[in-house]
């Protein structure tokens, strides 16, 4: 077998690996450093749900095989809260993660992690991006839920954050707005329409 | 799927490069590997050996040097893109570099591998075929140049010996009173072309006195239009002159009808980016300035 020792730094951590050659950076992400945050979407290098931040770029890291990231520094989406921009918002996210959950940028959020590793390479470079900027840099990226318009304003809210100016009110509703449990079971929104209880019990739930 | 197991081998100079691939029971090199991870993974191509020339830093740059623009083997799309020099002084490969894939490919594909992947819907290829370009290779016997014009044979196919290495890409530098451009239709963002034509003319007291055209994704190969370059040269640039040259790329066409157009819609697209391209090129022959301020910006968007 074709095997090669290699260190990779990811998330400020220094990670020691022994690769076969042919195993992509993306399966030694998840499989050998247990980093699942990075999706494989596509197989093909099409989807951009594996992109991380290698060297002070985005790459994606199913394009690429692990021994050609040695001696490399990445970061991965699970490496964002540690950021030095991570808190400059309103929580201790990084104002792209806090951007995507305040301007409902994902929705099955599959392609998520790529989404906010391009955001990341993007404002790196550029703080203060236009919207054609932004559309530009996640074209390699490829949602199939949301039609991009709330991934735009994510990044665009982290732009506002980190330009020290006012984000847009989320147009999501957080924790707080009042339910009550209607007498079918679901719940009774301000909007009038009703969702299941997740919390209810079900008959025959608990099997022992 | 995974790719086949192989061995991997990271020379550090362009001699232990060549050395190694002397030695090596045909060895696969491997540079950006956007289009041959994939291949690899897909198993449509099963090297057991991998020459990787990403720690040859002496493939690194591109420069202007010795009456040539040169791209090393390690030149990445990203690297054309963000190149001032690119900017003022070669429309085409400003125009080309950013309808290339998306931004992480860019960052990590390169021009060279493009051009030795010759695929026909490359970018690329069209490009080095317009500016006249050559190939550097090095093999055991030392180094040679290729003319573009004699590079490319088949789809994925080209004049390269399997114990070269291609080294660098060059074209002639560009004066100021030449203009080039590309112009590439493509189904969406990031897409191979269906059609481009890149253009090149050098102007001297109103008149053209050099041209050529070439084109993308219409035959087995890129190709060249000697046509069409023929009838440009000795004339004053003119609406009229450019449909004319854009007649004669779309004859020389030779495109396939699939699942993306006809070859009738194909062909006529020809003509089109043709004339665009040559009126771009033209305009900044014209004129001194960053190629997006003159000719068409394939990037902009409408609401």
């Amino acid at each position: 077998m074709a095997e090669k020792d290699i260190t990779l730094t990811v998330n400020g951590t220094d990670h020691e690996l022994r690769v076969e050659s042919r195993k992509l950076l993306v399966h030694a992400i998840r499989e050998d450093l247990d980093l699942t945050g990075t999706h494989i979407g596509c197989d093909t290098g099409n989807c951009g749900a594996c992109t991380v931040y290698k060297d002070g770029e985005a790459v994606k890291s199913c394009l690429l095989f692990a021994v050609q990231a040695d001696g490399s520094e990445i970061t991965t989406v699970e490496g964002m809260e540690d950021q030095p921009e991570a808190g400059m918002g309103n929580s201790d996210l990084h104002p792209i993660q806090e951007g995507f959950h305040e301007m409902h940028g994902l929705q099955c959020g599959y392609c998520t992690p790529g989404m906010i590793m391009a955001g990341k390479a993007l404002l790196e470079e550029n703080d203060d991006p236009t919207e054609h900027e932004i559309r530009e840099n996640i074209s390699g990226n490829l949602c199939r839920c949301t039609g991009y318009q709330n991934i735009v304003k994510s990044i665009e809210y982290a732009a506002d954050v980190l330009n020290d100016r006012e984000p847009p009110e989320s147009p999501v509703e957080h924790e707080g707005a009042s339910m009550e449990t209607a007498p079918d079971g679901g719940v009774e929104t301000d909007g009038g329409c009703t969702g299941p209880d997740l919390t209810r019990e079900y008959p025959g739930g608990d099997q022992e | 799927m995974k790719a086949a197991q192989f061995e991997h081998h990271e020379p550090t100079t362009v001699e232990e490069a060549v050395s190694l691939i002397e030695s090596l029971d045909e060895p696969t090199i491997l540079a950006g590997g956007q289009s041959l991870v994939p291949m690899m993974r897909f198993r449509l191509a099963r090297p057991e050996t991998v020459v990787d020339l990403n720690g040859i830093d002496e493939l690194d740059y591109l420069q202007e040097a010795d009456g040539y623009l040169k791209l090393g083997a390690l030149a990445r799309h990203a690297d054309v893109e963000e190149s001032s020099l690119i900017d003022r002084q070669y429309g085409s490969f400003a125009d080309t570099a950013p309808l290339v894939a998306d931004p992480q490919i860019r960052n990590r594909g390169t021009v060279v591998g493009s051009i030795a992947q010759s695929d026909p819907k490359g970018d690329w290829g069209t490009v080095l075929l317009a500016h006249e370009g050559e190939v550097v290779a090095h093999g055991p016997g030392g180094e040679r140049t290729i003319p573009a014009d004699e590079f490319f044979l088949l789809p994925y196919d080209n004049t390269l010996a399997e114990d070269e290495l291609i080294t660098e890409v060059r074209v002639p530098t560009s004066g100021d009173d030449e203009g080039s451009a590309y112009h590439k239709l493509k189904r969406k963002v990031g897409d191979y072309a269906m059609a481009g034509s890149a253009a090149r003319v050098v102007l001297d007291g109103g008149r053209i006195t050099d041209a050529t055209v070439a084109l993308t994704a219409v035959d087995i190969t890129n190709v060249s239009v000697p046509d069409a370059a023929d009838h440009l040269e000795g004339e004053r640039p003119s609406g009229d002159l450019f449909k004319q040259a854009g007649e004669l790329a779309a004859e020389h066409a030779n495109p396939e009808s699939d699942e993306h157009g006809s070859a009738e819609y194909k062909r006529n697209m020809v003509r089109v980016l043709t004339q665009r391209a040559l009126a771009d090129a033209t305009e900044r022959a014209s004129n001194d300035g960053p190629a997006a301020r003159y000719g068409t910006d394939q990037m902009a968007v409408g609401d």
